[in-house]
């Protein structure tokens, strides 16, 4: 099988940045490119270029490096499933950032800047605010076509806070889907002033005790973990290369009762879209339900090689597109919050400083910001720089509790070194005996 | 491409002084697909920064679309007048001599094409699966050229072409219920070593890491080898001796200039003129002479590295330290090549008893600011009699990046260049571990 396919973007970003209360960098990017994919046989070729007006020419080298490469190294012909055809709705923006003032902007920022520094341990101060804007068009070589615009707006501010010698960061950022609209989806102020409070709480928190404990993870730190040690595991890119902890298990229970998990770049958050990179209307996957691994995400030729639905290969700019998640969430249980935390004694863990997985053996670590010794289900004294390292498959089995309170964090996954926008969500969960990492 | 005439358009529209950074690179990349090459490309992209001084302060904007150049230097003198005149700016640098710097450019690489990254990527994989346990989950190969030039309003004209060769893998060995994976990366300014090396290192390290044990938590020797090393110290140490963390009030070393902070003995330099090195340049990327900066002289922190715009603030002369990732960014403060001066010895063959660990999951959770890590380790050995024996199959380390500067007792000869590091293995004392989960 010959194929190739052509993905056209343009587009621009503009950034504000204030630090310690002065305009850091006030900058404004135009990106115009396209990339081309070309399949011969086993073997991809590929290229990307700056000026579309030479697309005709890309297509053709990009043909001949497969072809060339499927010469040197001939491989087992590659299919690919065809695209479903859904009809889909893109989202379309409200506010269109380009016609708010920049001076509006400014003020803006200034204003959360403000609310960051109303304390006086707090000693240095950051905050961004960033839109980008992309027109995106997609064309193949077996007629399929598809062209949307995205925007991209968000803000997001830091705290320094000092006393003595002990210096620590709060954070806090509001990014999503859509224009200047987004700012009515969130409060800034009230984000910054979290930041600056948990800046100060950081102060008085000590070094967490290492060793095994339940624990519980808020939203934000769930979201992480799901998208780490389960999220990754789940892409079939990975599984066919024999370095997944869940290669061969659809259909098998890999984790408790309680836990269903669902990707689903239909939903508005940070992880949207409405085609894929590949020219494939996005839709929602259940990855495990109840327990029981019910899917890995696909491209078109994993799909084609181990069954599902494509749809999930997605591309940072103009590289390559490799399968990622989108909206990736532990879907809500039936207990409150309060019933989570109800007895138990442990650690309960807040905010995510990032994680990192390998998906072969099925070992996962992530970084909390911020934690609390708990005991008989109250919350006590705080601890900070905690981080769990566990294995995948025993932490969801170890599930226990999980609330009904979802919630979703926006964030960047950087697989294969591409950077996409991303969405990780969960509610309160409590996972008992876990490896927690300590120094006291 | 005449750039002086963009210069002369910002001029002519109100700047008062404007820059140019134009950069052009070209990429052959080979990747396996479930174990052999299945993907190639062949990328060229090139592209300007520009930046101006309007009303007293900078203003940034890029674009890879020549059509739009001259809209690209009109927006950045509406960034810089939207911000208002800056008190610290102290104004674009001018013209100042380079040194001469070697083995940045190798003619071999940049003509490097397709077939010899094939070939290249192949024989990796073949060496990796040369025991037929081992399987390789992602390799690539990339060979890439580019070359910058920079100009000035005050006179500034300089270029440099520069090539990299990369390559990389990742295994993994399965027996029963026994999953082992490594990964092992080199990267070189020539084509001057044999890249398939890579695939034995990584195989050899994935077997010797099979039937791990486990350890109890316990504070002990911990050597950490030039991976897990580099990991640890490039989101703490070299963000906290950057001028503009520490004019940001978020560099935990900002009071310590002139005071003790490693062991004695240990002298820590960015040397930007090192032979061959990955970050080595005859000019920074704003046209500053690059040189030698000692940064930790026998055990006292020395200097912080700087741009102009932070060496502007304090009225000293930049170390020449501006580093952009590519053109849409505009500069700042960034490392060269950090290396260590401090007495070498066989560290492993030396220690009685410790833990050896090749690389880590989770540098990037390090705390910048404070220095406070806690990450999983992997491919990492009980260290016994001067020997790695027993693999460990997971654990734990703990500590803090800017602590373990003056609990190093000892360093390997087994330098390598990592990132902005050139650092060999490290032995560090009195380590918390926490046994894993396995």
């Amino acid at each position: 099988m010959e194929f190739y396919d052509v993905r056209e973007l343009d587009g621009y970003t503009t950034s504000i940045v204030y630090d310690n209360g002065e305009v850091d960098e006030i900058s404004e990017h135009f990106m115009t490119g396209g990339a081309v994919r070309a399949l011969s046989g086993g073997s991809f070729g590929f290229t990307s270029i700056d000026d579309v007006k030479k697309m005709d020419a890309a297509i053709k080298d990009a043909v001949a490096i497969a072809r060339r490469l499927d010469k040197l190294n001939p491989r087992p012909a590659i299919e690919f499933v065809p695209i479903p055809k859904i009809k889909k709705t893109t989202y379309k923006v409200i506010k269109n950032p380009a016609d708010i003032s920049m001076s509006a902007k400014q003020d803006l920022v200034k204003a959360v800047e403000e609310a960051l520094k109303n304390n006086d341990l707090v000693k240095s101060t950051k905050v961004n605010y960033s839109e980008s804007y992309s027109h995106n068009l997609f064309r193949s070589s077996e007629g399929d076509e598809a062209e949307f615009d995205t925007y991209r707006t968000g803000f997001s501010c830091v705290a320094v806070a000092k006393d003595g010698n002990n210096m620590q960061m709060g954070r806090r950022s509001y990014y999503n889907v859509g224009g200047y609209e987004i700012f009515d989806q969130c409060d800034p102020i009230k984000l910054a002033i979290e930041a600056k409070e948990e800046a100060i709480a950081l102060l008085k928190a000590g070094p967490p005790p290492g060793g095994h404990f339940d624990v519980i993870l808020d939203q934000e730190l769930a979201g992480v973990f799901i998208h780490e040690a389960l999220g990754h595991a789940s892409e079939a890119d990975t599984v066919l290369e024999g370095d997944s902890c869940i290669e061969g298990m659809i259909g098998k229970k890999i984790g408790s009762d309680l836990v269903t998990v669902r990707d689903d770049p239909t939903l508005v958050r940070y992880g949207y879209y409405p085609y894929d990179s590949e020219g494939v209307p996005s839709q929602n996957t259940t990855i495990v339900e109840k327990g029981v691994l019910k899917a890995y995400l696909n491209s078109r030729e994993t799909a084609a090689k181990l069954g599902g639905h494509p749809g999930n290969a997605r591309a940072g700019g103009l590289m390559r597109p490799v399968v990622r998640m989108s909206n990736t969430f532990i879907d809500n249980g039936d207990m409150s919050r309060e019933e989570v935390f109800e007895g138990v004694d442990g650690i309960y863990l807040k905010g995510s400083r990032g994680g990192q997985v390998n998906t072969g053996e099925g070992i996962f670590q992530f970084n909390a910001v911020l934690g609390y010794i708990v005991k008989n289900g109250r919350i006590e004294k705080p601890i900070r720089d905690v981080s769990i390292s566990d294995s995948t498959l025993k932490t969801l089995n170890n599930i226990e509790r999980i609330a009904d309170d979802l919630k979703f964090s926006s964030g960047r996954c950087g697989k294969s070194g591409q950077g996409v926008p991303v969405a990780d969500g969960s509610p309160h969960v409590l996972v008992k005996n876990a490896v927690v990492g300590g120094s006291a | 491409m005449n750039f002086q005439r963009l210069i002369d358009l910002a001029l002519k529209e109100g700047a008062t002084e404007a820059e140019i950074y134009y950069s052009k690179g070209k990429v052959v990349n080979v990747e396996t697909q479930q174990g052999n090459v299945g993907f190639a490309e062949e990328s060229v992209s090139d592209g300007i920064g520009i930046r101006v001084i309007a009303g007293g302060a900078f203003g940034y904007s890029s674009s890879n679309d020549p059509s739009t150049y001259e809209k690209a230097v009109r927006t950045a003198i509406t960034c810089a007048r939207a911000r208002g005149k800056d008190p610290y700016l102290k104004g674009l640098p001018g013209p100042r001599p380079y040194k001469d710097v070697t083995g940045i450019y190798d003619k071999r690489i940049d003509e490097f094409e397709l077939g010899a990254c094939i070939d290249t990527m192949a024989a990796m994989v073949e060496k990796a699966k040369k025991d037929g346990n081992v399987s390789v989950t992602f390799g690539k190969f990339s060979s890439q050229s580019s070359s910058t030039t920079i100009i000035n309003s005050n006179g500034i004209e300089a270029r440099e072409k520069e090539t990299a060769a990369y390559g990389y893998i990742d295994v993994i060995i399965k027996e029963g219920d026994q999953v082992s994976t490594a990964y092992d990366y080199d990267v070189s300014r020539a084509l001057d070593r044999d890249f398939s090396g890579i695939g034995s290192r990584a195989a050899e390290l994935a077997k010797s890491s099979m039937n791990g044990v486990s350890i109890d938590s316990k504070n002990c020797d911990v050597l950490l080898g030039p991976q897990a090393f580099s990991d640890i110290m490039e989101g703490t140490l070299l963000f906290a001796i950057n001028a503009e963390s520490v004019q940001k009030g978020r560099s935990s070393l900002a009071d310590k200039l002139g005071k003790k902070i490693s062991v004695d003995g240990l002298t820590m330099i960015d040397d930007g003129l090192m032979p061959g090195g990955l970050g080595t340049a005859g000019f920074d990327d704003e046209g500053v002479p690059v040189g030698q900066t000692t940064i930790i002289d026998d055990g006292r922190l020395d200097s912080f590295i700087y741009d102009s715009y932070t060496a502007g603030k304090e009225n000293r002369e930049s170390t020449g330290n501006a580093i952009r990732g590519t053109y849409q960014l505009s500069p700042k403060v960034g490392p060269h090549n950090v290396r260590f001066e401090y007495p070498r010895s066989d560290v492993i063959g030396e220690t009685d008893r410790g833990i050896y660990v090749n690389s880590i999951i989770g540098a990037h959770t390090a705390n910048p600011i404070t220095g406070d890590f806690s990450v999983e380790c992997r491919n990492s050995f009980i260290v016994e009699n001067g020997e790695k024996s027993k693999p460990i199959k997971s654990l734990m380390i703990s500590g803090n990046a800017f602590e373990f500067l003056g609990k190093i007792n000892g360093m390997g000869k087994d330098d390598r260049m990592l990132g902005a590091f050139v650092v060999p293995t490290v032995r560090i004392k009195d380590v918390h571990v926490t046994r894993g989960s396995q």
